[in-house]
């Protein structure tokens, strides 16, 4: 391997450690090397080029860890798995370093180590890399099926690789919604050895099937043997969520907080679920600390200072409520979303304290952004329908209530909730009427579209459906169900770049408005099927 | 509960772990700053880097070993989380690098029996610091020979480090065999170690030990289920 032609990075906080790093990797005529402090550093040096071998300490003093740092290089897209990412641990920290994680780097070093031990690792790692090189590329541009063929050919001719080959094949199939596939596989690397990524990807696979009895009780057996494991806990509040069981998810994510407390997600989805059975002060608690975590992350997004004010107006604390978004003012005004929680959350704030003037101007700011164009979140419509009703602007709660109503129609328990607002008012007739008449069509529409659908004809079905899509263009479930027919359609009729784009444009909203909708991966697995025909 | 007896003792426990940890992270760059001085090809001078060499790392495996123990204990885990499949070849390789990177004078050759699988499952960074310090014990002691080998024995991965010293003295074989306590400070230390990797290698019903014997010399085996 020649290494003076690679590009390295050594991240560590100590200027001792990163030049002891720096001499190990010349002693074999790694060169071309740069050193960061800080995850933030790091991420400045990596967007501004590649490299090939990224070093990283896991303890990197104050702010993130290597552990999250990895996740944000690969959650960003700036880090590809050709790269390899070796992360270094303390003796210490390794146990509850080492495979805690659904996202793992190339592998891990113990210190001390020396220039020696760490080439052997390279020369181990690079090698594969090379095998691997053409399967992560096809997998990288969502060529899965050409990925999956490249991993048979590896698992023939370099034996060594099998598990390797395995666990990415596992990813691929999930990626392709092929779930009964990635179950069997998962179960042949728990044949060979039961190690806990395999268990984790094998309960995955069943839940991906709604197969929630058995991913629970595997997730439990994981969680028994390595309770460090903070992967299983948010899948296992996934699977008992399915199952409707919204107080033991709670508390999974609560223990899972309680091993690793610095993820942002897991905060925001404990505080989510927290919110959901009414339990404020531990809502509280998790909403606080996705704000402290996720500062100056990628993961830190406006609905986070939105979440937290609103437990706090739930709490009938009004001033922290307005409190959490001026402390937030300057995140919130890097964008339009962030502006838009500023508008609403202090309108809300205003309503309360029966500052009628301070709410209408603040309502009609918000409407202004509305108007713009920002995509809302339907908890946030349902805050600034509360503020409106509460300010008394009818016309604009109506407007407001009508959206939300065509885009979730069928979502019962956010249709009771703005009832409840409106019955607060005594207004409750008015939003019966709203509702009826902005649900009606859509209602209608999806009717027709599925009966025609039953008949066969799938032409006219199809024409019903897209209306329905016009109508709802952010319900998740309408437009699955059009771009199912468009797929449909094509099976029947024959490959037509007309239906071919309207259902990559159908799930390409999808994407954006529910990425981890259980339908979709399957939906584009299709879709890409007949594209490849295409081409 | 907890007696203020119990928790003045957990404090003084702490400050040892974080003694130790301190002195390991100095011993580090000590160890890499060694790695710096170049040999020269005089003799004297060769010798005695490599001797420095040697005794650097064998203080830091100790320190390194002993927070081991002392946490795996504490936390009363049996079972290592960072099991996985690893090239049985890339393992031996590793090990003989490091050896040779020491410049003992020694012969040491890496043997693996046909019937070894391509891949097997272990916690590489684990075993090779248990395997490491048999391999270093061996080069205090051995002759001119140091043979790293992998080999299967009833359905399990064993890997040896083997010389041609006179062989452990046989109070210390009684011990491992019989698994009565080893006294924690030198080989006593690393044989514990060793033993509680070894054991940490659970596959179904069947767990991993360590066994020494002697044999030409000195063998140490670790048997991974």
């Amino acid at each position: 391997m020649d290494y003076k032609v690679l590009k390295g990075l050594v991240i560590d906080d100590f200027p001792s450690m990163r030049s002891a790093f720096k001499s190990a990797l010349a002693s074999f005529g790694m060169t071309r090397v740069d050193v960061a402090g800080t995850a933030a550093e790091a991420i400045a040096r990596i967007k501004g080029q590649r490299y090939d071998i990224i070093i990283c300490d896991y303890n990197l003093g104050e702010g993130r860890n290597g552990q999250q740092l990895l996740e944000e290089l690969r959650q960003r897209g700036m880090l590809d798995l050709e790269s390899v990412f070796l992360m270094v641990t303390a003796e210490s920290m390794y146990e509850s370093v080492v495979a805690t994680a659904e996202l793992g780097p190339d592998d891990y070093l113990i210190k001390p180590f020396n220039g020696d031990m760490l080439r052997c690792r390279l020369d181990a790692i690079l090698p594969r890399k090379q095998t691997f090189q053409s399967v992560y590329r096809h997998f990288k541009h969502g060529n899965l099926e050409a990925a999956l063929s490249g991993c048979d050919v590896i698992l023939r001719e370099h034996p060594k690789y099998i598990v390797d080959v395995l666990r990415l094949k596992g990813e691929i199939l999930v990626t392709m919604g092929e779930f009964e596939q990635a179950e069997e596989l998962y179960k042949q690397i728990v044949a060979m050895r039961a190690v806990p990524w395999s268990k984790l990807g094998l309960a995955k696979a069943m839940h991906l099937q709604g197969k929630s009895a058995a991913a629970e009780a595997l997730l439990l057996d994981i969680i028994g043997r390595h309770p460090n494991m903070v992967a299983s806990y948010d899948l296992l509040a996934d699977v008992q969520l399915a199952q409707n069981k919204a107080q033991e998810a709670q508390g999974t994510l609560q223990r899972g907080a309680a091993v690793s407390s610095k993820s942002p997600k897991r905060q925001r989805r404990l505080g989510e679920i927290a919110l959901q059975n009414n339990d404020l002060a531990t809502a509280e608690k998790a909403f606080r600390a996705t704000l402290e975590k996720g500062r100056n992350s990628i993961y830190l997004v406006p609905n986070d200072v939105a979440n937290l004010s609103r437990v706090y107006l739930k709490q009938g604390k009004p001033r922290a409520a307005s409190e959490v978004v001026m402390n937030n003012r300057e995140f919130l005004h890097e964008s339009r979303d962030g502006k838009l929680v500023a508008a609403v959350m202090l309108s809300q704030v205003s309503a309360r304290n029966d500052d009628t003037e301070n709410a209408r101007a603040r309502i009609r700011e918000a409407m202004r952004l509305r108007e713009d164009g920002v995509v809302v979140d339907l908890d946030l419509d349902l805050d600034m329908l509360e503020a409106c009703v509460k300010a008394g602007m009818e016309e604009e709660a109506n407007h407001i209530l009508t959206e939300v109503a065509r885009n979730a129609h069928d979502h019962p328990t956010l249709l009771d909730q703005a009832r409840r607002l409106y019955a607060e008012a005594g207004r409750q007739d008015v939003a019966e009427t709203v509702l009826r008449q902005a649900t009606a069509r859509v209602i209608e529409l999806s009717r027709e579209g599925a009966l025609l659908l039953k008949k066969g004809e799938l032409r006219q079905s199809l024409e019903k459906m897209l209306l329905a899509c016009q109508e709802a263009a952010r319900n998740p479930r309408i437009l699955m169900n059009a771009a199912w027919v468009s797929l449909r359609l094509l099976e029947e009729e024959g490959l037509s770049q007309n239906l071919l784009s309207q259902a990559q444009r159908l799930l390409a909203d999808v994407d954006r408005l529910a990425p981890e909708h259980p339908r979709l991966a399957g939906l584009r697995t299709t879709l890409r099927q007949f594209q490849t025909q295409m081409n | 509960m907890h007696s203020p007896a119990g928790d003045t003792a957990l404090e003084r426990e702490d400050l040892y772990a974080s003694l130790l940890h301190e002195l390991k992270n100095n011993l580090v760059l000590m160890s890499i700053t060694l790695e710096d001085i170049r040999h020269t090809g005089d003799a004297e001078h060769d010798r005695k880097l490599n001797e420095v060499r040697l005794q650097c790392q064998r203080i830091a495996e100790r320190l390194m070993q002993a927070l081991f123990v002392y946490r795996h204990a504490q936390s009363g885990g049996t079972e290592l989380h960072a099991i996985d499949a690893y090239p049985v070849e890339d393992l031996l390789d590793e090990l003989a690098v490091q050896a040779r990177s020491l410049r003992s004078g020694m012969v040491i050759e890496t043997v693996k029996a046909d019937d070894v699988p391509a891949i097997w499952f272990f916690d590489r960074n684990m075993l090779e610091i248990a395997l490491l310090n048999a391999l270093h014990n061996s080069m205090l002691y051995a002759r001119a020979r140091i043979r790293i080998v992998a080999r299967m024995e009833d359905d399990m991965l064993c890997v040896a480090i083997e010389d041609d010293s006179e062989g452990y003295p046989e109070h210390i074989l009684q011990s491992v065999a019989l698994g009565k306590p080893l006294r924690s400070n030198g080989t006593g230390l690393g044989l514990r170690f060793a033993t509680m990797i070894a054991g940490a290698h659970v596959n179904g019903a069947r767990t991993g030990r360590l066994r020494l014997r002697n044999q030409g010399g000195a063998v140490f085996e670790m048997l991974l289920p």
